[in-house]
């Protein structure tokens, strides 16, 4: 058959495997699917610090981690984007309240078009007529859209940017309508932005005008490596962990 | 020798039926419908009857009391179906060796001459579909007898041929049985063929045998 | 450069998979053609119920299937010490479970297309079941099977919903194409995500040429009519 040398080329790759040294524990830490890039940052040296432990990190939306962790799913510590996740599995008796803390933070900005001259300067300026339409998350499902709404709330002038508002299944949406100039203007988060060039933040919301936008960060009690999870945690929220948070834009508790 | 006695319901009538064959061609002659196939798959295996018992020689092939069942596969009941059912996945040799179960080496050799006596061997290399009628039952004809059976079972083979090829076909069908000396119980709702084929006769009519068991046919 | 862990994993878990469905899918289509028995009707409506359930749904369902409390995590667990949530044999079982209707559903009209006087003069001939089953059924069925398996692999290949849900998204162990690609999307790196489709896509087009021709080739006289 011709076909049987490409065929066992392919099958040779497929069952290679890495053949690093084995380490004497493997954790795993389940993130929000937005600290990609810090939690891998932070992974990679923490393994060259302790050789002997290797992290693997599974990144997705925090509900679905979470009900992954309610079924059982073999993780140690768990990084939410919402407090909410960690409070039913702290009501679960599924992780370890004593350990619960703020890894992160993060702020809510209003970003334009580099480009565009749209008089935007601050939140206020969402509600000036000259501003036909700005973009947010859908408030119920996506948690930056909820914060949003807490800030035009707090300000006044929920109505009046409602009446202009487009709604986004998720952040990438937002920034999408801006970077095309279908919006004159989105709301997310400060660390959204810098995945995208040609926006850039108009301004920061003040941190009262809205409920603290935290990532919690918490181990879990059926976890077999609580001493070493406890290490990796600590570490986390360490000195290097906030160096590389506020690196990447996050906010440090 | 061929002894069927079998019943078995079905949708519109039961199915009785009780006669014997010796090494001689026996019709099984009847409308549409009436249970002739039903017959020759039962004897074949193909199909459990509901009681009664079918022997052959020694053998018996299924009995109700005491329960005897043979598979079809150890039956060594030839078939030729009314289209001839060949392998269209493989060609007239293949579809002939099918059942050769002899080693390779003979099963070759014995083929040479099959194909010769129904004067096929041209087409030895050819695949069914290129086939014309009368061409396909010879070769479903070796291919039956090939296998070597104890009694050959044709279900109206010849249907689908006009009236030349049939006479042609039917020719073929007697001059095999001079060879081979086993019983045949052939199918068909044609008269004329049934009364040229048939050593004796059997009169099938919605499941029920009329006239006794022994018909004069042909042979008389 | 490019990772290409996501390629070769995809393409283990495909492979993989396209195994157990094929075995799978055919024994199955095969029982269900020639059995008859009560409540069939209802095992076929499950065996296809993948198909209609929202990738999403389907890996919910064996997340708490396979998870701590499910009956088949507990019995993997108790009697074998095995955990199948977060590793590539789940995200392999995912794809199975996915894909698997796709192989049945085409090996069953295979089957059924394949004349049973050809299967009884097999048996008259003094063929045995099995016999009359590799050398008559199957190649008569084959063209229908390999569509199937054209089919169900593409699926596999593409399967996020569910291998998201029973595997995780853990870079370089479980990250597949799909996963790989929605995950880039939305961080933002449209680039790298593209990539992976392009290839994917090269990928499965790849295979479905090949298995035409393989197939072409195979049956020469007999089918060309």
């Amino acid at each position: 058959m011709r076909f049987r040398p490409p065929f066992l080329l392919v099958l040779a790759l497929v069952s290679c495997r890495d053949r690093a040294p084995a380490p004497r524990v493997t954790l795993t830490v389940a993130a929000a699917a937005s600290l990609y890039e810090v939690v891998t940052e932070l992974d990679s040296l923490y393994r060259t610090e302790h050789p002997d432990v290797a992290v693997r990190a599974t990144f997705g939306a925090s509900g679905a981690l979470r009900q992954q962790i309610e079924q059982g799913a073999p993780v140690d510590v768990f990084i939410s984007a919402s407090e909410r996740h960690v409070d039913a599995l702290q009501r679960a008796g599924m992780v370890d309240p004593r350990s619960r803390r703020v890894f992160a933070g993060n702020e809510l900005v209003v970003v334009a078009r580099m480009s565009a001259a749209t008089g935007i300067y601050s939140f206020q300026d969402l509600a000036l007529p000259q501003v036909q339409r700005v973009a947010l998350g859908a408030p119920a499902s996506v948690p930056a859209g909820e914060y949003a709404e807490q800030v035009l709330r707090s300000l006044g002038i929920a109505e009046a940017v409602a009446r202009k508002a487009v709604y986004a299944q998720n952040v990438r949406q937002v920034l999408a309508y801006v970077e095309r100039g279908q919006v004159d203007a989105g709301i997310v988060y400060l660390t959204d932005v810098r995945a995208v060039r040609g926006v850039w933040v108009v301004a920061t919301a003040p941190p009262a005008s809205h409920a603290p936008i935290t990532y919690p960060l918490v181990l879990v009690s059926r976890s077999p490596h609580h001493e070493d999870a406890r290490a990796y945690a600590a570490f986390l929220l360490g000195p290097r962990g906030r160096e590389v948070l506020a690196r990447r834009g996050f906010s440090l508790p | 020798m061929l002894t069927v006695r079998a019943r078995k319901r079905l949708p519109h009538f039961t199915l009785e039926v009780d006669f014997a064959v010796r090494d001689e061609i026996l019709v099984l002659f009847g409308p549409s419908g009436a249970g002739k196939t039903m017959t020759l798959r039962m004897i074949a295996g193909l199909e459990r009857p509901d009681g009664g018992e079918i022997r052959l020689g020694e053998r018996v092939l299924y009995a109700r009391e005491p329960r005897a069942w043979v598979p079809p596969r150890a039956r060594r009941c030839g078939f030729v179906f009314q289209d001839a059912a060949l392998f269209p996945h493989l060609d007239v040799s293949r579809n002939v060796l099918y059942g050769a179960s002899d080693g390779a080496a003979e099963a070759r050799e014995r083929l040479g001459g099959l194909l010769g006596r129904f004067r096929i061997a041209h087409l030895a290399d050819r695949w069914p579909s290129q086939l014309s009628g009368g061409e396909v039952q010879r070769v479903a004809l070796a291919r039956a007898l090939m296998a070597d059976p104890d009694v050959l079972l044709l279900d109206e083979p010849f249907s689908s041929l006009d009236a030349e090829a049939r006479l042609a076909a039917q020719d073929v069908v007697l001059q095999a049985h001079e060879t081979w000396r086993i019983p045949f119980v052939f199918v068909t709702h044609d008269r004329a063929e049934a009364e040229r084929m048939g050593d004796r006769m059997l009169f099938l009519r919605e499941g029920r045998q009329v006239d006794g068991p022994e018909v004069p046919g042909r042979g008389d | 450069m490019i990772d290409w862990s996501p390629v070769l994993l995809s393409l283990r878990v495909g492979l993989s998979a396209l195994v157990v469905i094929f075995v799978l899918g055919t024994l199955a289509a095969r029982a269900m053609t020639r059995r008859h028995f009560p409540g069939k009707d209802v095992v076929d409506g499950l065996l296809v119920l993948p198909l209609v359930l929202p990738p999403v749904v389907t890996g919910f369902l064996l997340l708490v299937l396979l998870g701590r409390n499910g009956p088949v995590g507990r019995f993997l667990e108790g009697a074998f010490g095995v955990r199948l949530l977060f590793t590539l044999h789940a995200a392999v079982l995912a794809a199975v479970v996915v894909a698997f209707p796709l192989m049945y559903q085409s090996a069953k009209a295979a089957f059924q297309s394949v004349d049973t006087r050809l299967e009884d003069a097999a048996r008259t001939l003094g063929a045995g079941e099995a016999r009359v089953f590799l050398t008559v059924t199957l190649p008569l069925a084959w063209p229908g099977l390999v569509a199937g398996t054209v089919l169900s692999f593409a699926r596999s290949l593409g399967e996020f919903g569910a291998t998201v849900m029973v595997a995780g998204n853990i870079p370089g162990e479980t990250t597949t194409v799909p996963l790989a690609i929605f995950f880039l999307a939305d961080a933002g790196d449209l680039r790298a995500a593209g990539i992976y489709a392009l290839v994917i896509s090269a990928l499965s087009m790849a295979m479905v040429v090949a298995l035409n021709v393989w197939t072409r080739r195979r049956r020469p006289g007999w089918m060309r009519r």
